[in-house]
C-alpha cells in the first residue's frame, strides 16, 4: 500500500463533540461556579482570565466485578510490600473505591458569567420612552444610481446588460449611465440603557470584610447589567453622615470617620438621577450596601426616600453585610426597612463572601421575570 | 490498538509521505524476510486532531457523542502539554487503515509502521478475527449519518442519553457472539421428509417441541440469554424505530471491539515483537538506534499494579522464540516443537489459534514472570485502599491474571426471565463464581437497562459475604439493593 497525507475524515469532529461535552458540563458546573464568585482573584485578573473548574465526570456504568479482587503488576518490590492508599478510580482499575472521575474544565470569564447569570433576572421593565430610543444600524447592502462609492461588479453587470440589449453581450465602453453605487440602508435598532447607582456606607464601622463582600457584590451586579443593557452607566455614592459621589477606586478604598446617616446617600442618589438620568430615558437601579448601622432617627426619612426612588426606579435593593452570629438587632437598618413594609424594595443579607451568590439571587430573582412573562 | 509513549522526542520534521512510503517498503521487506505476510495497510499521515478523533471514537467516522468529545479533549490536552502522545492506531478492515501522527520523528514513524504490520498479521491470521467484517467502515459511517438524523429529529440530548443506555449494556455480551445475528433457536414440530419411516423419532421430536412451547409459556427466554442488547432490541415494548436502530448500531460496533478485548496481550505482544524484530535487522546509526531504544523502552515500561500488555506480550513472544530455538530439557519435554528452530512458524500458530486466556494458561511460565517482573497483588486486609504484593510465584500470578482477562475481565450477566413475576419485568442472573458485582455499578447499569426495557429490571448476584443479593431498578426512581426477591 502507500502512505498518504489524508484521512478522508473531517478534522473538526473531535472538537465538535468536545463542545457538546462542554455544553453538558455547563449544566452541572453552576453550583461550583457559584461557590467561586466570592474569590477575589476571579475578578481581578481581567477578562482574559481562565477559570479552572473541577468537574465530576459522569460515570460509565456497566456490569463489573466487585472491587476487592486482586490483580497483577510489574516491577520491583518485595512480597508484602504495599502502596499508599490509592485514590478511587473506575472499578476494575487499580485503586479500590469506585470513586469519582474528576477532571478540569477551563472557562473564560465570559462563559462563567453566561452560566451564572442564566439564573438571575430583572424585574419587569417599566414602560418608558427609553425603549423608543433608537440608533440607526447602517448596512451597505443596497445599490443606487448616485453615491460616493462605485460598485464595480454592479456597474459591469449594468454595462453588460446594456451592451446585450444593443446586440453584443460584452463588457466595454462604460458610460455614466452604467455607473452603480453602493448604498446603505438604515435599520432602526432599539437601544436600551440603564444606570446603576451603587451606594455604600464608607464610615469606620465598615470593616475590610464588609467592603470585600460589597465590592464583589457590585462587581457581579455590574457585570450582570452589562449583559442586560447595551449601555450601562454606574454611579458610586459613598456616605457617612453625609454623602458624596466617588469614582470607582475611591468608592472601594476610601475610609471616612463620622457617623452614619443613610438618608443622605438616598437623597444624593435621587438628585443625581433627576439631573443626569431622567427616568423617561433610563432604566434606573438603586442599590445600597451597609453593615446595617444607621442613626435610628434617620430611618423614617430613609424609608420615605426609598418610596420616592421606587416611583421611578425598576428596582431598589439593599444588601446588609453583617455577621449572622449577631442575629437580628432592632437597631438595624434592614429591620427598620422590613418593618416599614416598602413594596418593591428587595432586602438581602450576607455574612461573608460565600453568601454573595444567594444575595445576588435574592435581589435579581428570576421568578419575578418568569411571572412577568406569564402575566 | 494504541501505542502511547511519553513525549519529549527529538524531531526531524523535514520528511514527506514519499519518505514514509520508503520506510513502509523497508518494513515490508524485512517482515517478509522474517517470514511474516502482513495484509495490505493504508497509512494516513494526519494531524493530531484526526489521530485523537479516531482514537477517542475507536473507529474512524463513528457517530457523534459527547463522551467521545470528552476523551478527545483529555487526550488532546495531554498531547498539547507534552504529557503523552498516541503513536498509532490500526483499524481491522481490508485494507487495514493506520494513522501516523504528523510531526513525529522519522524513527518513531519507522517503529510505528513496523508495529502496525505486527497488528495486521494478527488481524489476518487469528481465528478470533475470522468472522470480522473487513468492509465494516461504510456501515459505521452510514450509522453515524442515521444517528445525526435522529438527533435533528428528536434532539441531541435524547439520542445521546439513549446511546448511553445502550453502551452500559454493550459489554454485557458473550465474546463468542461475534458475527452472529440475534435469533432464538427453537425446536420445530414441522413435518419432515422421512417422518413416516421413523415414527418414533418424529413423535419424540414433536413431544420435545410441545414441552418447549409449554416451558416458553412459563418462562421466556427458554435458555438464559447473554446477548442483552440483542434481546432488548427484539423484545422490548414501546421502543421507537430509531431506538431499535440505535441499539443495533451499538451492538454491532461492540462486536467489532470484542475480539480485540480477547486478544489484547497477543496483539500488543506480536506488534511489539515485530517492531523489535524489524528494527533490529536494520542498520540504524547510533543516534537513531538510541532513539528507537528509548521509544521501545517507554512503550514497554512495566506498570506497577497493572498489566502492560506490550511488555508481557513481548516477553511471551520472545520466550516462544527462544523455546523454538534454544529450549532447556523441561521445555523440550513439554512442547514437541521446542528446539525445532521454526520460531516464526510457532509464533504464527499461536496467533492463529490462541486468545489471551489460552496464551497465558500455556505460556506464562516462571521464566516469563521473571523476565516481566510480574507479581500478584491483593487489597490490604486492614485498609482496602492499600494494594499489597502478595506473590511472585508463577502459579499465583497466572491465576490472578486469568481472573482479570477471562471473558475480557467482565462478569457474565444473563437474562433468565422476560416476564418476571408475571409483570413483564426483566430478571437477570449474574453467574457469580465466587465474586459478586460492584453494587454501585450494577445498580447504575440496571437503571440504564430499565429505561431500555420500559419496565423494572432485577439482577441476582452475591454480596461480599457470599449471601444472595438482588439489584433492582425501575425506569424512573432510584435503584435499590434487595436481600429477598418477591416472585
Amino acid at each position: 500500500m502507500a502512505v498518504v497525507r489524508d484521512s478522508v475524515l473531517p478534522a473538526d469532529r473531535g472538537r465538535r463533540d468536545a463542545r457538546h461535552h462542554h455544553e453538558r458540563v455547563r449544566r452541572q458546573i453552576g453550583d461550583h461556579l457559584r461557590s467561586k464568585i466570592g474569590e477575589e482573584d476571579i475578578i481581578t485578573a481581567g477578562p482574559e482570565k481562565r477559570i479552572r473548574v473541577p468537574v465530576r465526570g459522569e460515570r460509565r456504568y456497566r456490569f463489573v466485578h466487585d472491587r476487592g479482587q486482586g490483580g497483577v503488576g510489574q516491577g520491583e518490590g518485595e512480597v508484602g510490600q504495599g502502596t499508599a492508599p490509592q485514590p478511587g478510580g473506575e472499578p476494575g482499575e487499580p485503586g479500590t473505591e469506585p470513586g469519582e472521575v474528576m477532571y478540569e474544565v477551563v472557562l473564560d470569564l465570559d462563559e462563567v458569567e453566561e452560566i451564572l447569570f442564566a439564573e438571575l433576572g430583572l424585574p419587569r421593565l417599566k414602560p418608558r420612552r427609553s425603549l423608543e430610543v433608537t440608533s440607526e444600524d447602517v448596512r451597505f447592502d443596497d445599490i443606487a444610481r448616485v453615491g460616493p462609492l462605485v460598485d464595480k461588479k454592479a456597474t459591469l453587470r449594468q454595462n453588460l446588460l446594456r451592451n446585450a440589449k444593443a446586440g453584443a453581450a460584452r463588457v466595454g465602453g462604460i458610460e455614466k449611465d452604467d455607473l452603480r453605487y453602493r448604498s446603505y440602508r438604515e435599520t432602526p435598532q432599539p437601544r436600551t440603557q440603564a444606570v446603576v447607582i451603587c451606594m455604600m456606607d464608607v464610615s469606620g464601622s465598615m470593616g475590610a470584610r464588609e467592603k470585600h463582600v460589597s465590592r464583589l457584590f457590585y462587581y457581579w451586579t455590574v457585570q450582570f447589567f452589562r449583559r442586560q443593557y447595551t449601555r450601562v452607566e454606574v454611579v458610586f455614592v459613598g456616605h457617612t453622615s453625609e454623602a458624596f459621589e466617588l469614582d470607582e477606586h475611591e468608592f472601594f478604598t476610601r475610609k471616612e470617620s463620622g457617623g452614619t446617616l443613610v438618608s443622605s446617600a438616598y437623597r444624593l442618589a435621587q438628585s443625581i438621577q433627576r439631573d443626569r438620568y431622567p427616568a423617561s430615558a433610563w432604566n434606573v437601579y438603586v442599590l445600597h450596601t451597609s453593615d446595617g448601622d444607621n442613626l435610628a432617627t434617620d430611618n423614617p426619612g430613609t424609608v420615605a426616600l426609598v418610596r420616592e426612588h421606587l416611583e421611578v426606579a425598576n428596582l431598589v435593593g439593599y444588601l446588609e453585610i453583617a455577621s449572622s452570629g449577631l442575629g437580628p438587632r432592632p437597631g438595624r437598618l434592614s429591620t427598620a426597612l422590613e418593618a416599614a413594609g416598602v413594596d418593591g424594595l428587595v432586602i438581602a443579607h450576607a455574612s461573608d463572601d460565600r453568601e454573595i451568590w444567594s444575595a445576588l439571587k435574592t435581589i435579581f430573582a428570576r421568578d419575578g421575570v418568569a411571572e412577568a412573562v406569564a402575566a | 490498538m494504541t501505542l502511547a509513549v511519553q513525549a519529549g522526542l527529538w524531531r526531524r520534521p523535514d520528511y514527506d509521505v514519499a519518505d514514509l512510503g520508503e520506510l513502509e517498503d523497508i518494513c515490508l521487506r524485512e517482515a517478509h524476510a522474517l517470514g511474516l505476510a502482513p495484509p495490505p495497510v493504508a497509512f494516513h499521515l494526519v494531524p493530531a486532531e484526526v489521530v485523537y478523533d479516531v482514537a477517542s471514537r475507536g473507529l474512524p467516522g463513528r457517530y457523534s457523542h459527547w463522551r467521545f468529545g470528552q476523551s478527545y479533549e483529555q487526550m488532546k490536552n495531554d498531547y498539547d502539554r507534552g504529557r503523552s502522545r498516541i503513536y498509532e492506531l490500526v483499524v481491522n478492515t481490508r485494507p487495514a487503515h493506520a494513522y501516523l501522527l504528523d510531526g513525529n520523528s522519522l524513527v518513531a514513524q519507522l517503529l510505528v509502521i513496523a508495529h502496525v504490520l505486527g497488528h495486521a498479521v494478527v488481524f489476518e491470521e487469528s481465528r478470533y478475527f475470522e468472522p470480522a467484517d473487513k468492509g465494516f467502515l461504510p456501515r459505521v459511517r452510514a450509522a453515524a449519518e442515521r444517528i445525526d438524523a435522529y438527533m435533528s429529529e428528536v434532539g441531541r440530548t435524547v439520542v445521546e442519553d439513549f446511546v448511553d443506555d445502550c453502551q452500559a449494556l454493550a459489554t454485557a455480551m458473550p465474546l463468542a457472539q461475534l458475527g452472529k445475528t440475534y435469533e432464538e433457536e427453537l425446536s420445530t414440530d414441522a413435518p419432515r421428509r422421512f417422518d413416516e419411516l421413523f415414527p418414533d423419532e418424529a413423535a419424540a421430536r414433536r413431544r420435545r417441541a410441545d414441552e418447549e412451547r409449554e416451558a416458553m409459556r412459563r418462562r421466556f427466554p427458554r435458555n438464559p440469554e447473554a446477548d442483552v442488547l440483542g434481546f432488548v432490541m427484539k423484545h422490548a415494548r414501546g421502543l421507537e424505530d430509531w431506538q431499535r436502530d440505535v441499539i443495533g448500531i451499538v451492538r454491532e460496533e461492540q462486536l467489532y471491539f470484542s475480539p480485540q478485548l480477547q486478544t489484547k496481550i497477543i496483539h500488543e505482544g506480536m506488534a511489539t515483537w515485530t517492531h523489535n524484530a524489524i528494527l533490529q535487522r536494520l542498520l540504524l546509526d547510533s543516534a537513531d538506534f538510541v532513539e528507537y531504544q528509548r521509544l521501545n523502552a517507554s512503550v514497554t515500561q512495566p506498570h506497577p499494579f497493572s498489566l502492560n500488555p506490550y511488555n508481557v506480550g513481548w516477553a511471551i513472544f520472545r520466550e516462544l522464540e527462544r523455546i523454538a530455538e534454544r529450549p532447556d530439557d523441561d521445555e523440550r519435554e513439554r512442547w514437541e516443537w521446542a528446539g525445532g528452530g521454526d520460531a516464526i512458524g510457532q509464533i504464527l500458530r499461536v496467533i492463529e489459534g490462541y486468545d489471551d486466556v489460552a496464551l497465558v494458561s500455556e505460556f506464562l511460565t516462571p521464566k516469563v514472570c521473571q523476565l516481566a517482573k510480574l507479581y500478584a497483588w491483593e487489597h490490604d486486609a486492614r485498609d482496602a485502599r492499600r494494594l499489597v504484593i502478595s506473590s511472585r510465584e508463577a502459579e499465583e500470578v497466572r491465576t490472578s491474571l486469568l481472573a482479570g482477562i477471562v471473558n475480557g475481565g467482565l462478569p457474565t450477566v444473563e437474562i433468565v426471565d422476560a416476564d418476571h413475576a408475571g409483570r413483564g419485568e426483566l430478571l437477570l442472573a449474574h453467574r457469580a463464581e465466587g465474586v459478586g458485582l460492584d453494587a454501585e455499578y450494577a445498580k447504575g447499569t440496571l437503571a440504564h437497562l430499565a429505561r431500555l426495557w420500559g419496565k423494572p429490571v432485577v439482577a441476582s448476584s452475591v454480596a461480599g459475604d457470599g449471601s444472595p443479593v438482588w439489584y433492582r431498578a425501575a425506569p424512573d426512581g432510584a435503584p435499590e439493593t434487595l436481600t429477598t426477591l418477591d416472585s
